[in-house]
């Protein structure tokens, strides 16, 4: 690619569409001067770009040491439990894609979840429910 | 006992607020001088590393070349360590005048800050610094009337662990994969787009500005002869007060940080061991924590210090759990690149979820500990090299739990 100015590209197209739709990959390839298998293999390499749509709320919730430690599963357990969803699943009304994810830097306040770009510390089985209720 | 206030002291949110004395200070030392000051400093890169920082601008000044860049690593991303985004998020300033401190001493004009794609809030806390340093002719040509011109650039990650090495960041910068490359070349001949490059910690560098900031000599006066001056210890896991704490090396033992800053083990239990530098570094069992925290301590006791995040683990947890935790991450951000590396941890992980409630036996642990080896042997970066510290030292300290099922009766 040798352009600083991909990650930026492939966010924007990220969170305009929820994914990177194929056509959008044509056109990097272009932009780039790549071959699209090229833009395809750096874009599934990253964690945070979805080749398939996700849903409106990604929900992150870190399962790392510090967080594990302070009982992580429990919430991951009663996410999946209530949203009917896996571990990397969307719901089938694409409301909500669940992701187990690694460290998300909050280690003293664990546990911790993301609703898109929302940050939520100390985190209970409850008020992590209540979070996705909230999500309208 | 107190925390010692040298990184955390001039904590500053607004450009327009800060008057960058630091920087016009090496302004008016002259690269050579910048750069005496930090080898003098003892500083070493707070990334994990610990590669003395004096010395790293000094290669990078000594190359000649069209262009340099400079790049802040804030890519954190070490389970356990929260310190880099305090100082993003609190003291963005004073990192943004590290970045240019370092880019004037070495001779770069063009810098980048790589910021986690998950670090929502410092990303928009650095769009904003940049937009305001630039507008403020903080950032641009002729910076304060001298002849040095610089740019920046954030960039912002996009969910990989391993882009937090050096080479793998400076691969994602350039919207490759964000895979590690062979070394040599080294970043500093041969770096982001094959020009000389440095890259340092945000830590490091909050740590370089406030160094010129006081002078090498007051850092000198702070620390022990390894382990100069202060730094960031993340408190966490089994924890009663977690959080982010300076400690001035060498002024405590990781037992008084943890009981006096921490204020001991969560509801009452018993520490079992601790975690002194993140997932990637072997244990201490709590008979081996009366050591001074600095690093030639904790590298005596056969760990590492590795990003300063202290993970303290009290009695009552299932071991294999915990060492299946820890597999997965690296089976998650294994880059793919070495065989050892990609396999290893995979099989690791395949046979602790297999272990998980029913223990594991000598022989198991036995290979275990010979694919830790292999990894360690055969892998290009550290996050192979250092992907079984954890797991292996759990198995030699406590073999006979993890035989009948990993869970002690504390
Ligand atoms: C797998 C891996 C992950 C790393 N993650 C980080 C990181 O998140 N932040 C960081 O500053 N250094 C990280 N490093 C270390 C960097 O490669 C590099 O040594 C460091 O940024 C240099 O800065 P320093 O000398 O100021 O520490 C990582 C290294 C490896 C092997
Ligand atoms: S050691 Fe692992 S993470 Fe590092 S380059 Fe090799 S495969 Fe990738
Ligand atoms: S371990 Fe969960 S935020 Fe770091």
């Amino acid at each position: 690619m040798n352009s600083d100015k991909f990650l930026d590209r492939a966010h924007d197209i990220q969170d305009t569409y929820g994914y990177i739709p194929e056509g959008e990959i044509d056109k990097m390839a272009k932009e780039f001067d790549v071959p699209r298998a090229k833009v395809y293999g750096s874009i599934r390499f990253y964690s945070m770009f979805y080749t398939e749509p996700t849903g409106k709320y990604i929900i992150r919730v870190c399962d790392s040491l510090s967080c594990h430690i302070n009982d992580s599963k429990s919430i991951v357990d009663s996410i999946k439990n209530y949203l009917g969803i896996d571990d990397g699943e969307t719901t089938e009304n694409k409301k909500f894609t669940l992701e187990v994810v690694e460290c998300l830097g909050h280690c003293g306040e664990g546990p911790v979840m993301m609703v898109n770009d929302e940050m939520y510390t100390h985190v209970s089985k409850n008020m992590a429910l209540d979070i996705i209720k909230d999500c309208t | 006992m107190s925390e010692k206030y040298f990184l955390k002291e001039n904590m500053e949110k607004n450009v327009s607020d800060y008057d960058f004395s630091a920087f016009k200070k090496a302004l008016k030392m002259g690269q050579n001088k910048v750069i005496k000051e930090i080898e003098d400093s003892g500083l070493k890169g707070r990334g994990g590393a610990g590669f003395p920082t004096g010395f790293k601008w000094k290669l990078a000044s000594q190359q000649e070349a069209d262009l340099k860049y400079f790049i802040c690593n804030g890519d954190e991303g070490e389970p356990g360590t929260f310190k880099d985004r305090l100082l993003m998020e609190d003291s963005p300033v004073k990192v943004l005048e590290g970045i240019m401190i370092g880019a004037f001493a070495v001779g770069a004009s063009q810098g980048y800050i790589y910021i986690r794609g998950e670090y929502a809030k410092p990303i928009k806390i650095f769009n904003k610094i940049i937009k305001e340093a630039k507008k403020e002719q903080v950032l641009g040509e002729n910076i304060f009337g001298s002849d040095f011109s610089f740019e920046m650039k954030l960039i912002k990650g996009a969910g990989a662990y391993v882009c937090g090495d050096e080479t793998s960041l400076i691969n994602s910068i350039e919207g490759h994969r964000g895979i590690s490359r062979i070394k040599p070349p080294y970043p500093i001949e041969k770096g982001l787009f094959d020009k000389p490059t440095v890259v340092n910690n945000v830590e490091t560098l909050s740590c370089a500005a406030e160094i010129i900031n006081q002078g090498s000599d007051t850092y000198n006066e702070l620390g022990t002869e390894n382990s100069r001056g202060t730094k960031l210890v993340c408190l966490s896991g089994d924890i009663n007060e977690p959080g982010v704490y300076e400690v001035e090396f060498g002024s405590m033992t990781i037992r008084e940080i943890i009981q006096e800053f921490g204020k001991g083990i969560k509801n009452n239990k018993e520490l079992k061991f601790v975690i002194p530098g993140g997932i990637s570094t072997s244990i201490l069992s709590n008979d081996k924590i009366d050591i001074p925290y600095t690093y030639e301590d904790i590298e005596k006791a056969e760990s590492s210090l590795g990003s300063g995040a202290l993970i303290v683990v009290a009695k009552g947890h299932d071991l294999i759990d915990l060492m299946l935790n820890a597999s997965r991450f690296y089976m998650d951000e294994t880059c793919g690149t070495c065989f050892p590396c990609r396999e290893g941890n995979r099989q690791v992980h395949h046979m602790l979820k297999k272990a998980m409630g029913k223990g594991i036996d000598h022989n198991k642990t036995e290979l275990i500990k010979d694919i830790g080896k292999t990894i360690r042997l055969a892998s290009r970066c550290g996050l192979g090299q250092s992907s079984l510290n954890f797991i292996g030292s759990v198995i030699d300290e406590y073999p006979n739990e993890l035989l009948i099922g990993g869970v002690d009766n504390g």
